[in-house]
């Protein structure tokens, strides 16, 4: 079952990896070097997308649509046409390629055509000479809708009383479903079986930075600047739109104002609509959403309906869990399939569940799409999972940490898909630390009691996130190195600087690897011009991106090791190379520079150029049998979390949180624990306070002033990480993923020291205020 | 978007006044971080903008013999960094303490705050309390009103539109009252107000003497707690009367649900809000801590 299939092609550089895994001394690796893109941050010379200010430049907005669903009927630019500075509308009969930018499923249009299914979908684009001129502008357009029955409710989307896409001939986007041993015996053989449902809300990305892209029409082709995280996937979604080849795209990346998955999926989107408009006008066209633009018509984390079943023995085992997901997808499935596909495989936990039977269904609805956002769908289902853990755990009488410990993933421990974990599963060793460090057992005893009408209480909860594709999804990563003859080393990766600090690890890989300082590395990253090395999501940046430049680098390592050797007077695997010096290792006083060797590989007919592919070893799921590989690796999360909650408010205040994470080899501790961080803080608002409010489809909230997100005033002490590096062989140096990983336990984590604070149940998130205040009356009442 | 709109600026109250009396269909906008907003989104239109920021007469922070006196285009900032406000009128240090995010603060004026007229208003349940007046004045002359008499609804006030307030007016009041100032949002800080509540107590030996009481954000306009204050003046102080005096606030206050809050639990924490604005008063009693 699940073997993984290994290429042959690919031998040379399981054995570069391979041989790297065993280095224990660093220079780079596991330091904490400044972010190379520090300085110009702050000095305020970073240049994002609208600091490119290009001759002739032309603005636009979106016209979004007002009703939730109907018949697009008529667009025209009415009275803007008498507007001095109104240069064109654009709509979808403008496209000269195919009105399509789906992203596994082709049925999202750039530009609505015929039909409206959300309200705040793009309907068409007006340019303006101006950039004020855009708002007024696009009010004066004439947009006709004959509105059709709208469905807002998954649950009710499943009847298809109203399609949301009648050529589909359903709202059921697909299913999913994973199986292994035998759920509905077990159910009824189990000690213990309890059920629950769960609900989860939109999340909005809320980056600092909308949407915008900038397109320059050039040699019968498109440059666009754009902050994406994919610039392969702009490139081929751009060029199918315009009808152009791949090759006549290009696609450069500028500093972007945060990422978090909503530009993974957006900016192909808004880049598509920029090059459609500046097609038209012949111009560059710099596109921009306002906030309000943002969101109403960005993807947004997939609201959720779990159904959740699961039994133990009395001896505390896990038997059985067996689970129904509804994964709300909005008007277009985009990355639902895929976040849907990863909460049903994750749907156990990290734990060892005899029998599992999940069951996953997304749905159509006539609201805005959801998609890409830190966690992937996961986030969701480890609420219910740890949540029903902690229930669970209660009704046999168990301290919720023991029962974990007793049915935690170990090495040799099989997954929910039954895929064998042989290495690289830290997450029991995590889970005892973060316990003794956060002096479990004692606030667990102490806590739970209301003084001065405030209770304190503690939980905790794990995670775990399957890094790289999943299945048999290709999966590969690539670098180009080129070293100049003065030994300055370009790297170029196709890799994504989006505010975490990638490059900064990435430059650290490259320099370790060559042995050579950081300040010889420049890093150029995110645009076409670097080879296709997959997107910059899934925490796989720094590993799946980090192995191609370690592969890259140790080519060029190898050639010269090959032409030092023959000054050095020894093998070429006694050539070291460090700190910029290339020398003998039994007799270190032979040396040469960096520089004088790069010099005489030039001279002596060695390549000074190398890429880096590699292609993830994959295996095989049984779509069928619901059962098989899923993962290459999983990145495991521990937390705990102490909160104090205002009995009479139902204000909860998170008081300190201890993160542990098993992401193998830290490349970069500071970098690590700024992505912990900052994942904490989104898993906080996700968890207490950000809610969409919508109305027949209208988002209610639009702005800053009432979807709220966590302020400093609202951010707990944050323990220093605990680091149990569980290397993975086939990341650099043996790192995994990190940077959703801290999110993803915590709505659980926060709401298990709710539960245990004032003992109330929580089953939905944002769990507000003012919900937790009207649970606690029920319960007083009661 | 920001319709096209006719801009007018002046340097002293005097041209402002004369500007707006030949044209009273201007909107005034000193900080601006309301009305801006209001603008974009179009629940406010206007042809014509007077902008009196440059004003600078009145932007001051004044204390006289009986009264502490502010100028209406003094920033909340000011206001927080003020030792007469701290000393003088504490529940409005208290609530520009907890007043929206530093940069609005230094933009944002106590004029601007009270003539809005949101029910949210955070200085307002302060100025009540403390017993506040508004100087109103047109070209030709001055009134003065009362701040709980000023409200007549949501964005709505008895302004005349060739009027301008100039100045809020506290007065000194005797040490022997105690005041406070609770607010409450969906988190912890930059936040409006889902209730919020101001109190003022004087109390002698244990018997309360008199009592204010004023919310904001759960009727149309900020409101006095009357039957609250009826229930108590003149009892003795323990906490059961409080707790009992406290549920009266129901008949005090309309509120609604919005994507804030529902009017259920505004109702359920006015209760809350209004029995720990009056313990806080007591506590400072029993601490010896004076107010002014």
């Amino acid at each position: 079952m699940s073997s993984i299939t290994f290429l042959e092609t690919q031998k040379d550089e399981y054995s570069i990896l391979e041989e790297w895994l065993k280095a224990r001394e660093f220079i780079y690796v596991g330091s904490e070097v400044k972010r190379i893109d520090a300085l110009e941050k702050v000095l305020g010379k970073a240049k994002y997308v609208e600091d490119f200010l290009v001759d002739g430049l032309a603005y636009a907005r979106i016209v979004k649509s007002n009703i939730p669903h109907g018949v697009l009927v008529s667009v025209k630019p009415g009275r803007a046409v008498e507007h001095p500075d109104y240069i064109a509308l654009v709509t979808s009969s403008d496209i000269p390629g195919m009105n399509q930018v789906g992203y596994y499923i082709p049925d999202q249009p750039a530009l609505a055509e015929k039909k409206v299914r959300f309200h705040g979908e793009p309907i068409a684009l007006i340019v303006a000479s101006r950039p004020r001129s855009t708002e007024e502008l696009r009010e004066l357009v004439e947009v006709e809708i004959k509105p059709l029955e709208a469905v807002f409710d998954p649950l009710e989307a499943l009847k298809d009383e109203v399609l949301v896409h009648e050529e589909h001939g359903s709202n059921i986007v697909l299913k999913t479903r994973v199986r292994k041993g035998d759920a509905l015996k077990a159910l009824q053989e189990s000690d213990y079986v309890i059920e629950n449902t769960y609900r989860t809300g939109y999340q909005e990305h809320a980056y600092l930075e909308t949407e915008g892209a900038l397109a320059i029409p050039i040699d019968g082709g498109m440059t666009i600047i754009l902050p994406g995280q994919y610039p392969h996937l702009a490139q081929s979604i751009i060029s199918r739109v315009l009808g152009v080849p791949q090759s006549k795209i290009r696609v450069i990346q500028p500093v972007i104002g945060g990422g978090f998955g909503g530009k993974d999926d957006m900016m192909p989107i808004v880049g598509a609509q920029a090059a459609i408009a500046a097609y038209k006008v012949r111009r560059p066209v710099l596109l921009t959403y306002t906030r309000e633009d943002s969101f109403t018509s960005h993807c947004k984390r997939d609201p959720a309906y779990i159904r959740y079943r699961s039994g133990a023995s009395k001896d505390g085992k896990l038997t059985v869990v067996d689970v129904d997901i509804v994964f709300d997808a909005g008007a277009y499935a985009n990355r639902g399939p895929f976040t849907l596909w990863r909460a049903t495989v994750h749907s156990t936990g990290p734990y060892e569940v005899p029998n599992v039977d999940a069951r996953g269904i997304l749905v159509y609805t006539n609201k805005v799409y959801q998609g890409s956002f830190r966690g992937f769908g996961n986030p969701q289902i480890q609420f219910a999972a740890e949540r029903q853990m902690d229930e669970l755990a209660e009704k046999i009488g168990l301290d919720p940490l023991e029962f974990r410990l007793k049915n935690i993933l170990r090495p040799g421990s099989r997954t929910s898909t039954d895929q064998l974990l042989e290495d690289s599963v830290g997450v029991g060793e995590a889970l005892a630390r973060v316990a003794e460090k956060c002096n479990w057992f004692e606030k667990r005893k102490n806590y739970g009691k209301i003084v001065d009408g405030k209770a304190k209480g503690i939980g905790l909860a794990c995670a775990w996130h399957g890094i790289s594709t999943s299945r048999g999804v290709p999966d590969w990563c690539n670098a180009y190195i080129n070293v100049a003859k003065d030994g300055s080393v370009t790297v170029f990766t196709g890799i994504v600087e989006i505010g975490q600090g990638t490059h900064t690890g990435l430059a650290q890989i490259a320099a370790e690897a060559l042995g050579i300082p950081l300040e010889k590395i420049n890093l150029v990253g995110g645009l076409t011009d670097a080879p296709d090395t997959g997107a910059t999501h899934g925490s796989r940046g720094l590993s799946l991106g980090g192995t191609a430049i370690l592969i890259a680098a140790t080519k060029i390592k190898k050639r010269v090791q090959r032409v030092a050797s023959r000054i050095l007077e020894c093998s070429p695997e006694e050539v070291e190379l460090r700190n910029g010096w290339v020398y003998n290792r039994s007799r270190p006083e032979k040396r040469i520079t960096w520089e004088e060797a790069v010099k005489r590989c030039y001279a002596e007919g060695e390549d000074m150029a190398a890429t880096g592919y590699f292609y993830m070893p994959k295996g095989r799921f049984d779509e069928d049998k619901g059962r098989g590989f899923a993962y290459i690796v999983f990145s495991y999360m521990v937390v705990a979390v102490e909160v104090e909650v205002d009995v009479e408010t139902g204000l909860t205040k998170i008081i300190r949180v201890w993160p542990a994470i098993c992401a193998g080899r830290i490349i970069n501790p500071k970098l690590a624990i700024t992505q912990i961080h900052g994942a904490i803080i989104q898993g906080i608002g996700y968890t207490l306070m950000e809610e969409v409010k919508l109305e027949d489809g209208r988002i209610l909230n639009p702005n800053f002033t009432d979807y709220l997100i966590p302020t400093i005033a609202d951010l707990p002490e944050i323990e220093e990480p605990i680091f149990v590096e569980d290397y993975f062989r086939f990341g650099p140096f043996g790192a995994k993923g990190l940077a959703e990983m801290a999110l993803i336990p915590i709505p659980a984590a926060i709401t298990n020291a709710i539960k245990h604070a004032v003992g109330v149940k929580p089953s939905e998130i944002p769990y507000t205020s003012e919900k937790l205040f009207k649970e606690l009356s029920k319960r007083w009442q009661g | 978007m920001i319709p096209r709109i006719e801009y007018y600026r002046f340097g002293t109250l005097n041209e402002a006044l004369r500007f707006l009396r030949n044209n009273p269909d201007s909107k005034i906008i000193a900080g601006g971080t309301d009305l801006i907003i209001q603008l974009r989104s179009k629940k406010v239109e206007a042809r014509k903008i007077l902008d009196i920021s440059r004003v600078s007469e009145l932007r001051y922070v004044r204390e006289e013999s009986e009264y502490v006196k502010i100028g209406a285009l003094t920033t909340i900032e000011e206001l927080k960094n003020s030792g007469v406000i701290k000393v003088y009128a504490q529940p409005l240090w208290r609530a520009v303490n907890n007043f929206a995010v530093w940069q609005v603060r230094n933009t944002a004026t106590i004029g601007g705050n009270i003539c809005n007229a949101s029910p949210a208003a955070d200085t307002v349940p302060p100025l009540i309390v403390l017993e506040a007046k508004l100087k109103l004045q047109n070209i030709e002359r001055v009134r003065e009103v009362k701040v709980e008499e000023f409200f007549k609804g949501p964005g709505e006030t008895i302004i005349e539109k060739d009027e301008i307030l100039t100045e809020v007016v506290i007065p000194k009041k005797d040490s022997s009252w105690r005041y406070s100032f609770i607010k409450l949002g969906k988190r912890h800080s930059h936040i409006l107000s889902i209730v919020s509540v101001a109190a003022g107590l004087k109390i002698d030996d244990n018997k309360i003497e008199d009592i204010i009481i004023a919310l904001g954000s759960v009727a149309p306009t900020p409101v006095r707690a009357k039957s609250v204050e009826e229930y108590l003046r003149k009892r003795q102080a323990t906490s059961k009367l409080i707790e009992e005096a406290s549920g009266e606030v129901v008949k005090d206050i309309k509120p609604i649900s919005d994507v804030r809050a529902s009017a259920e639990y505004r109702i359920e924490m006015s209760k809350v809000l209004v029995r720990r604005a009056l313990n806080e008063c007591l506590k400072a009693y029993s601490h010896g801590i004076k107010s002014g």
